[in-house]
C-alpha cells in the first residue's frame, strides 16, 4: 500500500516536474549563446498562457470547438511566446552583453516585474481555468493512475526539445547556433552574425516557454502567479543539471518533481517548495557547474 | 582639508536637521515617515555592500530583514527581553545566516549567485511561514516595543533611536569602505583571480562583506519589528526586494549618500503613487530629464543611441500611461520596473553617483592630497644576488586528461637572476606558471622555495609565501585607481585590526601605504597616473601596472607572464628597462617571452620548453644555437653545411 502511494506521488510528481525541465532548457538555449538567462522567464510563461487563454476563448466564442480553437491557439501561444523573448533580449540583455556587465541580470528582473503588472491589469489577479481537449479523468498502468493531461506535458516536453536539439544538428541555422555557443568571436569571424544567434535563441527560449504555460495550465490555473513557484524550481533544475548540459534537465527536472511531490505528502504542502531550494543551494555549493555540467579549465 | 570640512560638513547638517525635526514638527506621520526613512537607510547601506561593492545582484537582502525582524520580536515576545537584546540579536542572526549562505555562495558569480540568494529568500519565506508554533505562520506576530533604561518609546524617542543606529552604521562603513577592506571587496568583483594572486584572500573578504551587509539587513529588521509591531511572512517577499534594488540602484552604487537617497524613495513613492498630481509632475519631469540627457549623449555621442532612447520611450510609457489608467496605486510594480528600467539603463551610476560628479565640479573638490613618495630603498630593500638556488622544481608534472600539459620539468631559478622560459606555443610555459603561481595542482612533483615545499592548487597561499605575478591576459582592478591598485596588493604596512578601521584609528598607516604605493608607480614612471582608473590607462601603461602592483607583494620571486605581449617599439623598450630596474634591486625574476630580443636583452639564464619537457638550458647566446631550440621555432632540422662556411642564423 505504502509502496503503491510512494509511486503514484513519485510519477505524478516526476511527469510534473518534466515543465521545469522545459523551462531549464529554455534558460539552457539562451545560456549557451549568450552566456545569459532571462530572470524574468516565469513571466513568459505566465504571460503566454494568458494570451493563449484568450485565443481559446476567442476560438469558443466563434463556436469552432475546443479541438480546433486549442489547435489554432497553440502555434500563436508560441509565437507570442518567442515574441516576448526577444523583446527581452532587445530591451533587456543586449546592451548589457555589449557592455560585457552583469546588468542583464537586473534588466531581465525588471521586465519580468512590468510583464506581472501588465498581466495584473489586463487579465485580472484571479487564478482562471484554461479549457482542453484532454480529457481529465486518469487511466491505470500497474496499478497506477495516471492524467492523460500529465501524459500530455510529457508528450509536448520531449517532443519540442526533441525538435529544437534535431533543428540544431540538422539544418545550418542550427550549426550557426552550435559556433557561437562553442566560439562567439571565432564563429564571428566565420561571418555569422552573433547577436542574431543570440536573438534566434532568445525567441527560441521565449516558445519553449509559452508551451510550458500552454502545458501547465490545464493542471495548475491561469493566473499572475501561476509561474512564480515553478520558475524558482526551473532554476533549480537548470543550475542542478548544469546551464549546459542538453538532456540532463529532463532526469534532475523529473527526479526534483517527484521529491517535491513527495516532500509535500510527508511533510506537508507548504514545505514542497523546500527540496529544490535545498538542492539547488546544495548544488551550487559542491558542483557550481552542474551534475551534468562539464567542468571548465581556469585559464589566465 | 576643503574636502573634508565639505563632506563632513554636509552630513552633519544633514544628521543635525534630521535630529531637530520632532522638536519642531508634531505631524505623526511625517515623523512614521521619517523612522522608515532611517531603517531604510540601514538596510541599503548593507545591501550596497553587496550589489554595489562586490558588483553581485544579491537578492537574499529582503530575507535577512524579515529574519532580523523575527528574531526582535521573539526576542521580545517569547524570551520576554528588552529591546537592547533583540536588536543584538538581529544584528547577530543577520551576520551568522549571511556567512553562513556566502560560504556555498562563495565559489559563485553572477547569475548563479543572484540563483543562490532567491533561493535563499523563498526558503525563509517558506520557514516563517511554516514553522507555526514559532512565528504564528500566516497569522503574524504581535508584539509591543519594550521600554528601554525604564522610559517607555515614544515615537519622538524611538525616532532618534533609528536615526542615531543610522549615523553610527554610517560612520563605521564609511570608515570600512575606504579602508584596505572596502578596496579588497573592490578588487574581489573585478577580478577575483588577480585578488587571490595578490594574498589578498577572496575568501575571506566574500563572506565578510556578505556577512556584514547581512548583519545590517538583521538590525534594520529589528527596528522594522519595533516599528510596526506586527510582523507577517509575506511582507518580506520578492516584491520588497525588487523595491530595496530599485533604491540603492536609483540612489546610487557604492555611496553612502545613494542608500540614503534611495531610502528617501522608498519611502516617498507610496505617497507619489497615492497622489495623481504629484505622480504626473515626477513623470513629467523624470521624461524631460531623460529626454535631455538622452539627446545630450546623441549629440555629443557618449552613449549607445539604445541607451538613450530607451529610458525616454520607458518614461515616456509612464507619463502617458498615467494620464490612461485609472488607479496608479494597480500599476505599482509596473510604474517602479520603468522607473528602475530608465535608470539602470540611462543612469548606471545613479542620482548621487550624477549628483557626486557635478557637485565636485561645482564646488571644485580637489582629492584629498597625496604624500611624497616614500624612498623606494625602504619600499623594495635592495637584496644581494647570491646566486644560491632559489626555486626548486622537481620532476613537475600536469596533465590536463591526456594532455601532458608539462612532462617531468626540473629546473632550478637561481637567487637574483632572471630566467628566462620560452618555448613554442603550446610548449607548456602558461601551464609551468599556472602551476606554480598556484592555479593549478600539479599532477606530480614537487616545488621548493628556498627549500621550503610550496602550498599546491591555492593562488592565495602560494602568494603569501612569497610569489608575485603578472597575467598575460591583464587582469587589473579596472574601477580602483592605478594607486589603488598597488595599495591592494601592498604587504606589511596594513596591520591595524577590525575594530581600529572602523572606529577609524588607522588613518596613519593609510598614509604610509600611500607614499609606498607612489614610490612603487614612480619607478615605473606612472606616478602622474596616481589617481587614473586603471581601465583609463593606455595598453602599455596597464603592462607596467601589473609589474608594479606585483612588487607591492615585495616578493622573493616575481614571475612576469608575457609583460612583453602586444606592446608597441617603445613601450617594450621602457617595459626592458622597468624589468633592468627591478633586477637591480635584487629581485628575482621568471620571466616568460616571445621577444627573443626582450629574452636575449634580459635573461641570466634561459629554459626552452617544447611539448612539456626542457629541450635546452644555458645563457640566452647558447640556447639560440641550440639545434633543438632551432627546429622547434624553425620546424626543420638545420642542413649540414658541406663547405664549412658560417652557421645559418636562427631568427
Amino acid at each position: 500500500m505504502n509502496a503503491a502511494i510512494i509511486g503514484q506521488m513519485a510519477i505524478s510528481g516526476a511527469l510534473m516536474g518534466l515543465v521545469y525541465a522545459l523551462i531549464a532548457y529554455g534558460f539552457q538555449l539562451t545560456y549557451a549563446t549568450s552566456k545569459s538567462i532571462n530572470f524574468g522567464q516565469g513571466e513568459l510563461v505566465m504571460l503566454s498562457a494568458f494570451f493563449s487563454l484568450t485565443l481559446t476563448n476567442l476560438g469558443l466564442s466563434q463556436h469552432w470547438g475546443l479541438g480546433l480553437s486549442y489547435g489554432l491557439m497553440v502555434p500563436g501561444g508560441l509565437i507570442f511566446g518567442a515574441i516576448m523573448g526577444l523583446v527581452v533580449e532587445r530591451a533587456g540583455v543586449r546592451l548589457a552583453l555589449e557592455q560585457k556587465s552583469e546588468g542583464w541580470i537586473l534588466l531581465s528582473i525588471i521586465l519580468g516585474l512590468f510583464f506581472f503588472s501588465a498581466a495584473e491589469n489586463i487579465w485580472g489577479r484571479d487564478d482562471r481555468p484554461f479549457p482542453t481537449p484532454i480529457p481529465e479523468e486518469p487511466f491505470h498502468v500497474l496499478g497506477l493512475a495516471i492524467g492523460p493531461r500529465e501524459v500530455a506535458v510529457a508528450v509536448g516536453v520531449l517532443g519540442i526539445m526533441g525538435l529544437i536539439e534535431l533543428l540544431k544538428r540538422k539544418t545550418l541555422l542550427g550549426k550557426a547556433f552550435e559556433a557561437v555557443s562553442a566560439d562567439r568571436d571565432a564563429a564571428e569571424l566565420m561571418g555569422i552574425s552573433a547577436t542574431r544567434t543570440v536573438m534566434l535563441s532568445y525567441g527560441l527560449s521565449g516558445s519553449v516557454a509559452a508551451l510550458a504555460g500552454i502545458l501547465v495550465s490545464p493542471i495548475t490555473t491561469v493566473g499572475p502567479t501561476m509561474a512564480s513557484a515553478i520558475i524558482l524550481k526551473a532554476f533549480s533544475v537548470a543550475v542542478v543539471a548544469g546551464l549546459d548540459s542538453g538532456f540532463g534537465v529532463v532526469l534532475v527536472g523529473m527526479f526534483l518533481g517527484a521529491l517535491e511531490s513527495l516532500a509535500s505528502f510527508y511533510l506537508g504542502s507548504g514545505w514542497r517548495e523546500a527540496p529544490g531550494l535545498v538542492l539547488l543551494i546544495l548544488a551550487l555549493a559542491l558542483r557550481p557547474t552542474g551534475v551534468f555540467g562539464k567542468a571548465t579549465i581556469r585559464k589566465v | 582639508m576643503k574636502r573634508i570640512l565639505l563632506l563632513r560638513g554636509a552630513e552633519l547638517v544633514v544628521f543635525g536637521l534630521l535630529a531637530m525635526i520632532p522638536l519642531l514638527v508634531v505631524n505623526p506621520y511625517a515623523l512614521g515617515l521619517l523612522t522608515l526613512l532611517a531603517i531604510y537607510g540601514i538596510l541599503l547601506i548593507g545591501l550596497d555592500v553587496t550589489v554595489g561593492y562586490l558588483g553581485q545582484v544579491n537578492l537574499a537582502h529582503v530575507a535577512f530583514l524579515g529574519l532580523g525582524a523575527y528574531t526582535a520580536g521573539l526576542v521580545v515576545t517569547k524570551l520576554g527581553l528588552g529591546m537592547a537584546p533583540a536588536l543584538l540579536a538581529a544584528l547577530a542572526v543577520g551576520l551568522v545566516l549571511g556567512g553562513l549562505l556566502a560560504l556555498p555562495a562563495l565559489r559563485l558569480e553572477g547569475p548563479q549567485f543572484a540563483l543562490a540568494t532567491l533561493s535563499f529568500s523563498a526558503l525563509s519565506t517558506t520557514a516563517l511561514n511554516e514553522l507555526e508554533a514559532l512565528t504564528g505562520g500566516a497569522q503574524g506576530l504581535s508584539l509591543n516595543r519594550p521600554p528601554i533604561f525604564g522610559h517607555a518609546l515614544t515615537p519622538p524617542l524611538f525616532y532618534w533611536l533609528c536615526m542615531a543606529l543610522l549615523a553610527v552604521v554610517w560612520m563605521l562603513m564609511r570608515n570600512l569602505l575606504a579602508s584596505q577592506w572596502g578596496r579588497a571587496f573592490e578588487a574581489l568583483r573585478d577580478s577575483p583571480i588577480a585578488t587571490d594572486a595578490m594574498g589578498v584572500g577572496t575568501y575571506r573578504h566574500k563572506v565578510a562583506a556578505f556577512a556584514l551587509g547581512s548583519g545590517l539587513g538583521g538590525l534594520a529588521g529589528g527596528l522594522y519589528a519595533f516599528n510596526f509591531q506586527y510582523l507577517q511572512p509575506q511582507s518580506f517577499t520578492y516584491d520588497l526586494m525588487i523595491i530595496l534594488l530599485l533604491g540603492v540602484v536609483l540612489g546610487g552604487r557604492k555611496s553612502l549618500w545613494g542608500a540614503f537617497v534611495g531610502a528617501s524613495v522608498i519611502v516617498l513613492l507610496p505617497n507619489l503613487l497615492s497622489n495623481r498630481l504629484l505622480f504626473q509632475i515626477f513623470s513629467g519631469l523624470g521624461f524631460a530629464a531623460a529626454l535631455a540627457a538622452g539627446l545630450q549623449g546623441l549629440y555629443r555621442k557618449t552613449t549607445r543611441p539604445f541607451q538613450a532612447l530607451a529610458p525616454v520611450v520607458a518614461m515616456g510609457i509612464l507619463v502617458v500611461g498615467g494620464l490612461l489608467v485609472e488607479n496608479t496605486e494597480d500599476w505599482r510594480k509596473a510604474i517602479f520596473s520603468l522607473m528602475l528600467f530608465s535608470v539602470v539603463v540611462g543612469l548606471p551610476e545613479g542620482l548621487m553617483g550624477f549628483t557626486a560628479i557635478f557637485l565636485a565640479k561645482l564646488f571644485r573638490v580637489p582629492h584629498a592630497p597625496l604624500p611624497e613618495p616614500a624612498n623606494i630603498d625602504a619600499v623594495l630593500p635592495l637584496r644581494p644576488s647570491d646566486g644560491t638556488p632559489l626555486l626548486v622544481i622537481d620532476d613537475l608534472k600536469r596533465y590536463f586528461g591526456g594532455v601532458k600539459a608539462v612532462d617531468g620539468l626540473t629546473m632550478t631559478v637561481r637567487s637574483g637572476s632572471i630566467h628566462g622560459l620560452i618555448g613554442p606555443n603550446g610548449s607548456g610555459k602558461s601551464t609551468v606558471v599556472n602551476v606554480i603561481s598556484g592555479l593549478y595542482t600539479p599532477t606530480d612533483g614537487t616545488i621548493a622555495l628556498r627549500g621550503v615545499v610550496l602550498p599546491s592548487g591555492s593562488l592565495f597561499r602560494v602568494a603569501q609565501a612569497g610569489v608575485a605575478r603578472t597575467f598575460q591576459n591583464l587582469q587589473l582592478f579596472g574601477e580602483l585607481t592605478a594607486l589603488e591598485n598597488i595599495l591592494v596588493a601592498l604587504k606589511g604596512v596594513y596591520q591595524s585590526s577590525l575594530p581600529m578601521v572602523l572606529f577609524g584609528l588607522a588613518r596613519g598607516e593609510e598614509r604610509r601605504a600611500q607614499a609606498e604605493a607612489l614610490a612603487l608607480l614612480e619607478l615605473i614612471g606612472l606616478r602622474d597616473q596616481a589617481l587614473t582608473k586603471a581601465k583609463d590607462l593606455t595598453y602599455g601603461a596597464q603592462r607596467f601596472l601589473e609589474i608594479a602592483r606585483a612588487l607591492a607583494r615585495k616578493p622573493d620571486l616575481l614571475i612576469l607572464d608575457e609583460p612583453a605581449a602586444g606592446l608597441a617599439h617603445p613601450d617594450m623598450l621602457q617595459q626592458i628597462a622597468i624589468i633592468q630596474k627591478i633586477h637591480q634591486r635584487g629581485v628575482s625574476i621568471i620571466l616568460i617571452e616571445h621577444h627573443m630580443d626582450v629574452v636575449s636583452e634580459l635573461c641570466d639564464m634561459v629554459t626552452v620548453l617544447d611539448g612539456g619537457r626542457i629541450i635546452a638550458e644555458g645563457t640566452p647566446e647558447e640556447v639560440k644555437r641550440h639545434p633543438k631550440v632551432v627546429e622547434a621555432y624553425l620546424g626543420q632540422p638545420p642542413e649540414p653545411q658541406l663547405d664549412g662556411g658560417p652557421a645559418p642564423q636562427p631568427a
